[in-house]
């Protein structure tokens, strides 16, 4: 991996730091939304290239359990894809969240709460980010699949992505056992501002 | 100085202002057209009044949503195919009843608590989705079955059996199959001729698909020879069974130019061993095999097990 699209100790400990902030929005904005409170890990950051990231998402999809995953794209000055992954057990409790009935808890429906969820979440921690960092984004309407295995994942990937940095979560309620994880996916021009930015704030503090 | 009057009655979607009770601020000409409702009859009235299929619970925390985060949310085509019932208007393409429809809530005046929808037409692109997918069955179907008896080949069967027998391992349950030959096949072909041959087999196949339970499978391996996996059932069980198949082809009947020609089949049954089928399924299958040369050469019309 070029050595410039790498974030190195203190880059790495710095983005950390503001995705906890950023991620303390969203976790504010479902409790004040759906009433319910919270809680995400702190992020885990990982920098890979296209074949990691490929074996990644195999050990996370491939145990024979079914998951749903959304996609939702960003777009502007930090540019890259979101994906949120939840097993199918963690997205039935994630209805009863959402306060859904027993006769609710069909599939149409758990879509529908799985791309809420994970559209606040996206929305809520990377508009905190993108102000943190002084950058300018958009999302495009999330979509959804419901995947048995990484064989059913027939994604094109991009060659944009050659370098891409995993920041992932794990997001749980109080009440509930409920692990969903977001993945952020950013492109290697994105990689570049936010590394700038990133050693901005550090010489600043 | 822009005119948005015009961008909003122009504009080729639907535009909804709601405040966070939802009532209507704001309908434009492209919703009053397609469902009929003037903006002046709809002002002020509750969406979900005048519209009671709409999801209340729903589309109250969407707005919240949006109020809070102060960015969008979404209704996606897919899983909700419409917000507003849209009837549409294709004779030659009547795929959907309603327009299918992506809608795009965002803020509208934070303050009043006032957000915006965006209704956008998403039928064409659904039709050609709806049509691909039916093709892919279709191939998938193609792939998987035998074109004459509809029942699986024996490439799904090698792949389906692979799973079946790690889940069972798992599981720590049985798997038996059974192997089913019809009898003297070929002087069914000479007498009556290779349609009411073809008619004969057809008849068995069916015939076995309705005689096993949803977690097992039936597949034709080629000419006149069947396979069934029995999902969680050992040896003596799947005999059972197989005996019970045995006797009502027995009885089956197909007729051909006013005479009723009747068959047997002989069947051989095996249960997977760990210890023995080392290299997978293929070896439960050859023994099965054997079992059946053995019902074949002792009178056939019976079942034999494996040892």
């Amino acid at each position: 991996m070029s050595d410039h699209l790498t974030l190195n100790e203190d880059e790495r400990d710095c983005l950390q730091e503001l995705m906890n902030i950023s991620y303390g929005s969203a976790t504010a904005a479902i409790a004040e939304i759906i009433d319910k409170f919270a809680t995400l890990s702190i992020p885990n950051i990982k920098t890979a290239t296209l074949d990691e990231f490929k074996v990644y998402l195999q050990e996370k999809l491939d145990h024979g359990k079914s998951h749903y995953v959304t996609n939702q794209l960003i777009n502007g000055t930090i540019s890259g894809e979101t994906m949120f992954v939840i097993d199918n057990k963690s997205t039935v409790n994630l209805g009863s969240e959402f306060d859904l009935e027993e006769d609710e808890l069909v599939e149409d429906e758990l879509k529908d709460v799985v791309l809420e969820i994970s559209n606040i979440i996206t929305s809520t921690t990377l508009s905190k980010f993108s102000e943190l960092i002084d950058a300018s984004i958009t999302f495009s309407p999330p979509s959804i699949k419901i995947l048995h295995s990484i064989e059913e994942f027939h994604e094109h990937y991009a060659n944009e992505y050659s370098h891409i940095i995993i920041i992932s979560t794990d997001i749980k309620f109080e009440d509930q056992h409920i692990n969903g994880e977001l993945l952020i996916l950013s492109k290697d021009e994105s990689i570049l501002y936010m590394k700038n930015a990133l050693n901005r704030l550090l010489e600043e503090f | 100085m822009i005119n948005n009057e015009i961008l909003f009655d122009t504009i080729d979607n639907g535009i909804v202002i709601l405040d966070e009770n939802l009532n209507i601020i704001a309908w434009n000409y492209w919703l009053e057209v397609r469902t009929s409702v003037n903006e002046k009859n709809i002002i002020n009235k509750n969406i979900c009044k005048e519209f009671s299929y709409i999801n209340e619970k729903k589309l109250k925390r969407k707005i919240k949503a949006v109020l809070v985060t102060k960015s969008p949310a979404y209704y996606n085509v897919d899983p909700h195919q419409y917000f507003i019932q849209i009837p549409t208007n294709s004779i030659v393409e009547k795929i959907f009843k309603y327009m299918q429809q992506d809608v795009t809530i965002v803020p509208y005046d934070l303050e009043k608590k006032q957000v915006c929808l965006y209704i956008y037409d998403k039928t064409s692109l659904c039709k050609t989705n709806f049509k691909l997918e039916k093709l892919n069955e279709q191939l998938i179907d193609l792939s998987n079955k035998d074109p004459m008896t509809q029942a699986y080949n024996r490439r799904y069967f090698g792949e389906v059996s692979k799973k079946m027998l790690s889940l069972s391992i798992r599981n720590k349950q049985s798997l038996s199959l059974v192997i089913l030959d019809i009898d003297k096949f070929k002087d069914i072909n000479d007498t009556y001729g290779h349609s009411i041959g073809d008619d004969v087999i057809i008849m068995l196949s069916n015939t076995l698909e309705q005689s096993i339970r949803q977690s097992d499978i039936s597949a034709r391996f080629g000419g006149e020879e069947f396979v069934i996996l029995f999902n969680d059932s050992d040896k003596d069980d799947t005999y059972k069974l197989a005996d019970e198949i045995r006797q009502k082809i027995e009885n089956l009947t197909v007729i051909s130019q006013n005479e009723n020609i009747q068959f047997t089949v002989s069947i051989g049954v095996a249960q997977f061993d760990e210890e023995r089928d080392k290299k997978g399924i293929e070896e439960t299958i050859k023994r099965a095999d054997e079992a059946l040369y053995y019902a074949k050469e002792h009178g056939r019309n019976q079942v034999a097990k494996s040892e």
